[in-house]
């Protein structure tokens, strides 16, 4: 049985992305794909039953029929830390491979996706080189290429690999333009001289950072107050309107499909907003905009918002919700997809892992 | 084109009422006072309304319709419209409130209202406004409490209130109108079509205009200017104000734009900018009754010192030149006025000066060859018969072609005399600075009426090679471009310092070598706007060991001050010594496209704000009078016996400039700085640039 445990430096590194990408990969190409996600930490109830986002999504995405209960087994709940620190045995490694072999059943390879980062469920015996090791599976580790310290951090995470043959090998992620010729002409190089096969990079594509209004409106609890048939729409960036009016107009205009958060009071500010191609406008402190600047976003196809919270509270929740959005739309499945065909050696992959 | 609109043999009103204190009755009354043509009520519910017969719909009236008066609610407007269509009707006026002022439901019958007026060709004025008014063809179609006086003037108003309040004011100072419009929310008619319809209307010869924004920026300078070579246009633009620009964003769903760029548009359009409503009526006074000087030199004629001198140093201020009066003259004046008088300018006809006085010295004032302009003065004293004296201000001024303010000063003791200066046609003022800032404007629009607009010469440039430069960034997604882009400006003749650039260490000092030293060594970055701030400079580099260490140390501050810019590498420069640095700079202002500014350069640039704007396109006058507008302009000529720097050149660049960003619309804002001006001859060299692309998609 091929397998391959999906892990990361940190959070937030493009795990579930590329566990997306080639499940369907592989699935075009003809196999049978399992997945599972040993350790579910981001937990929602559907229908009655405790799972995991990440498991959800996949389970759409490959069609499976598996139980939830084998694709995510154990459930990062306080039960399991503080049994953890209390030191009540609970035989993980066995639920662990009993539903591994339900996952893996009829499959020919299965996809393993890491808790958080590669020690994340150490204090249960189940970080990501425990759980490798409990499956049998081989390691890919995806790591975020910022600058160059991601190279120290890379080599300090296969130190936690206790058999250097369980890692298969990395795939550097949402490397930026302007480091793509470092990376390429020594990054890479230097680390296979260490003996670090290098898979892929992948430059950054800022269009899978992108959330969409609706995504937005139901994160902040918003009122919409015009543009609903808008919603669908992606932004990729907010802005934040709190200068005066001229300086506005410009750092708006030069990043328009975006979202701009502004007082309710701030007329000018959402006329130079809709004026520069804003997609919508988050409306602070519950203070509802004048008639005439609704009956031009409504013109201009902008969605307007009404928030409760103040201009600070609210880009702090924009902050954790841009950048860290969930992969679900079709658009940037297809870009998955397409990056790690254009950039990964898909196939070297599927060979180390046992295809 | 909307001669029908303001004369029409026959007008309808939908919504018409019989109800006082409706504005369906008002608009219907109004229209009964003074109209001589056919007027039809429209109401479904009534059969009689003033006894007129009233109809239930516009289509049922037989006749043709030139005009329909719209008062009905908002939402049944659209359906009205279409009957208009129907009927035939061309031109509406749609009063009714509940459009886009009121929210996302009125904007959609606005929207729904224009598009019915485009399929029927039919013009619409408002909706959302006072009405019309036209009292030379005796219409009053509008909800205002009285007809405004027959005069010369053509007014239109983005406000309601303010027709409102014009009109009293009008009415209290004998003022008259051939043309009155509230314009309201302009879906259809705005300033533009209005002014083009004032500039060929007969009976008026100053067009007064209070605006909030205007709809099309390039259309309404290309119309002003035009209109202006013919009449006068004055205008208030309001919400120049951050405070001010959030309130007409908040009253009318638009962007007030920056006030720079509508005071260069008013510049290059001929305009006269009044700064407050008082300022916009004292110059329409004046306008409407007063022959256009021919120069700025104004004599003073007044009774008493003091407001004497108070005027002349109002007249200095606003750049009017006291004339200096002719031997004739003062000669002329020293046989009859008394010998304690001024006879020089200002003429001081001292305090118990009689009529007969006043009206001879002004006669004589008046031929002066030297004189293009009146001031008259008046302090009621003792002996002062201010009745007379106006009436021999106006027998005077029937036979001169030269301009005559007054400004008699005092409150119950001149109101007889006040009274009869308006009713003879000559503007008095309460005080003198009133007088003097409307003969300001008097003189500039003499000035600007003669002015001549030469089309920019045109600019030899590499345009394929700026437009793959422009198309390759953005392909690359690139946003800015900053000195790596160099060769844009080359392409536009822009001289640039010598350049070259590095990725490593060993390559900054090779290119230092082939460059020359000394050398300054700038960071390269997309993210990087203020380069000083972050240690992204290096000056006066003189060798190899110079250039290493400076490489390491920038790498390391840039590496610590903003650690998420992304770094392409250095710049390295030849550094030019002995020039004077200035910027030149541009960014696309929303209603007027690019506004090109011009200014000294240097750390403390931003804190001066010694800069002068203008629209482009650029010619050569322009770009001159751009650079000498600056105050700091005498630091290029050259202070204490310093050399002159070469100011052609940089007015070579301006137009470049100009010409650059009006053939590239996907340029957001650019900028040269510094740019250093050598000495006169020797040119100047941008030494950094930073442009923005709008994005591509």
């Amino acid at each position: 049985m091929a397998s391959i445990l999906v892990s990361s430096s940190e959070n937030y590194s493009g795990k579930s992305s590329i566990c997306s990408g080639l499940g369907l990969i592989l699935k075009e190409r003809g196999k049978s794909v399992g997945y599972m996600k040993p350790v579910g930490n981001l937990l929602v109830d559907v229908d009655g039953v405790l799972s995991d986002e990440d498991a959800e999504q996949m389970r759409d995405l490959l069609s499976l029929e598996t139980p939830r209960s084998c694709i995510t087994p154990i459930m990062l709940t306080e039960n399991l830390t503080n049994d953890a620190l209390l030191g009540v045995e609970k035989h993980l490694d066995e639920t662990l491979k009993q539903a591994y072999s339900e996952v893996s059943r009829d499959k020919d390879m299965v996809i393993i996706e890491g808790e958080g980062g590669i020690g994340s469920g150490a204090m249960y015996n189940l970080s990501d080189p425990q759980v490798a090791s409990i499956l049998d599976s081989k390691i890919l580790l995806i790591t975020r290429f910022d600058s160059v310290s991601a190279v120290d951090r890379i080599l300090c995470d296969i130190e936690l690999i206790d058999d250097r043959n369980m890692l298969s090998g990395i795939i550097l992620n949402e490397v930026e333009e302007d480091k793509s010729g470092i990376v390429r002409d020594m990054v890479v190089p230097f680390l296979e001289k260490k003996g670090v096969k290098v898979f892929g990079v992948i430059p950054r594509d800022h269009t899978l950072g992108a959330v969409s209004i609706a995504e937005i409106v139901e994160d902040l609890r918003g009122d919409v107050l015009t543009g609903r048939q808008e919603m669908d729409k992606l932004v990729e960036h907010y802005l934040v309107g709190a200068m005066e009016i001229n300086s506005a107009i410009k750092y708006f205009r030069r990043s328009p499909n975006n979202v701009v958060v502004t007082g309710g009071d701030r007329a000018d500010i959402q006329m130079a907003a809709i004026e520069a191609g804003a997609r919508a406008l988050i409306l602070t402190g519950n203070l509802r905009p004048s008639e005439a600047v609704l009956g031009s976003a409504d013109e201009a196809g902008v969605v307007v918002v009404l928030v409760r919270g103040d201009t600070l509270s609210t880009i702090e929740r924009m902050e954790n919700l841009i950048g860290h959005a969930r992969i679900q739309q079709k658009t940037k499945i297809e870009t998955i997809v397409r990056l790690i065909e254009e950039n990964v050696d898909v196939d070297s992959i599927l060979d180390s892992a046992g295809l | 084109m909307l001669s029908r609109l303001f004369n029409p043999d026959s007008v309808a009103v939908i919504g018409a009422s019989r109800k006082k204190g409706k504005v369906g009755n008002a608009v219907l009354s109004n229209l009964v006072k003074d109209f001589r043509g056919n007027i039809y009520p429209v109401n479904p519910g009534e059969e009689k309304i003033e006894d007129l017969t009233c109809y239930a719909s516009i289509l049922d009236v037989a006749d043709d319709v030139d005009l329909a008066v719209v008062v009905v609610p908002a939402k049944v407007v659209p359906p009205m419209l279409e009957e208009c269509g129907r009927a035939g009707v061309k031109y509406v006026v749609v009063i009714s409130a509940g459009f886009k002022e009121a929210g996302v439901e009125g904007a959609k019958l606005e929207r729904r209202s224009l598009e019915i007026c485009k399929e029927y060709g039919i013009h619409m004025v408002g909706p959302n406004c006072l009405g019309i008014m036209d009292p030379v063809a005796g219409l009053n179609a509008s909800f205002a409490a009285s007809m405004a006086y027959e005069g010369n003037i053509a007014m239109m108003s983005q406000s309601g209130a303010i027709c409102t309040s014009t009109l009293d004011w009008a009415e209290a100072n004998g003022m008259g109108f051939s043309k009155f419009v509230s314009l309201g929310n302009k879906a259809d008619l705005g300033e533009n079509e209005f002014l083009t319809e004032f500039r060929d209307d007969p009976s008026t010869s100053v067009i007064a205009a209070y605006l909030e924004g205007i709809k099309n920026g390039a259309q309404f300078i290309e119309f002003a200017r035009d209109v202006s070579r013919k009449k006068p246009v004055v205008l208030v633009k309001s919400g120049r104000t951050a405070a001010g620009s959030r309130a007409v964003s908040s009253h009318t769903g638009t962007l007030a734009g920056s006030d720079q760029a509508y005071n260069a548009a008013f510049d290059k359009a001929g305009v006269i900018r009044a700064d407050t409503l008082e300022d916009m009526l004292d110059y329409i006074r004046a306008f409407s009754t007063q022959p256009i000087p021919a120069g700025r030199r104004i004599a003073i004629l007044t009774n008493a010192g003091g407001l004497g001198i108070l005027t002349a140093d109002a007249c200095y201020y606003e750049g009017l030149e006291l004339a200096s009066l002719s031997t004739e003259t003062i000669e002329g004046l020293r046989k009859f006025l008394p010998g304690a008088a001024s006879f020089y300018n200002p003429v001081d006809v001292l305090g118990d000066a009689s009529a007969k006085l006043y009206g001879d010295a002004l006669e004589i004032v008046l031929k002066d060859p030297n004189v293009d302009g009146v001031i008259l003065l008046t302090s009621p004293q003792a002996m002062t018969d201010v009745a007379s004296i106006a009436k021999v201000v106006i027998q005077k001024m029937e036979n001169s072609d030269k301009p005559v303010l007054c400004s008699f000063v005092g409150g119950t003791r001149i109101m007889e005399g006040n009274s009869i200066l308006v009713a003879g046609g000559v503007p008095n003022y309460t005080f003198p600075e009133r007088a003097v800032a409307s003969m300001g404007a008097l003189c500039d629009y003499g000035k600007r009426r003669n002015m001549v607009y030469p089309l920019p010469k045109p600019v030899h440039s590499d345009r394929k090679t700026a437009s793959e430069l422009l198309d390759e960034a953005a392909a690359k997604d690139k946003k800015i471009l900053g000195l790596e882009s160099f060769d844009l400006l080359k392409a536009y003749g822009i001289p640039v310092v010598e350049i070259g650039k590095a990725s490593t260490v060993e390559e900054a000092v090779e290119e230092s070598e082939r460059i020359g030293y000394p050398v300054v060594m700038k960071v390269l970055s997309p993210d990087i706007s203020h380069k000083t701030d972050v240690g992204g400079i290096r000056l006066s580099l003189m060798n190899k060991d110079d250039v290493r260490r400076a490489y390491h140390t920038m790498m390391s501050d840039v590496g610590r001050y903003m650690p998420s810019a992304r770094i392409t590498g250095v710049q390295l420069q030849r550094m030019i010594e002995g020039g004077r640095e200035v910027i030149i700079g541009m960014n696309r202002d929303v209603q007027f496209g690019p506004l090109l500014m011009f200014g000294l350069g240097g750390t403390y640039v931003e804190i001066l704000k010694d800069v002068s704007f203008r629209l482009a396109p650029l010619n050569e006058k322009d770009a001159h009078s751009m650079i000498s507008s600056i105050r700091s302009y005498p630091l290029l000529t050259g202070v204490r016996g310093e050399k002159a720097y070469d100011v052609d050149a940089v007015a070579d660049v301006l137009v470049r400039v100009s010409r650059l960003v009006e053939d590239f619309p996907q340029v957001l804002e650019f900028e040269i700085n510094p740019l250093m001006v050598l000495p006169e001859d020797e040119g100047c060299f941008a030494m950094d640039m930073r442009l923005t692309l709008k994005e591509s998609n």
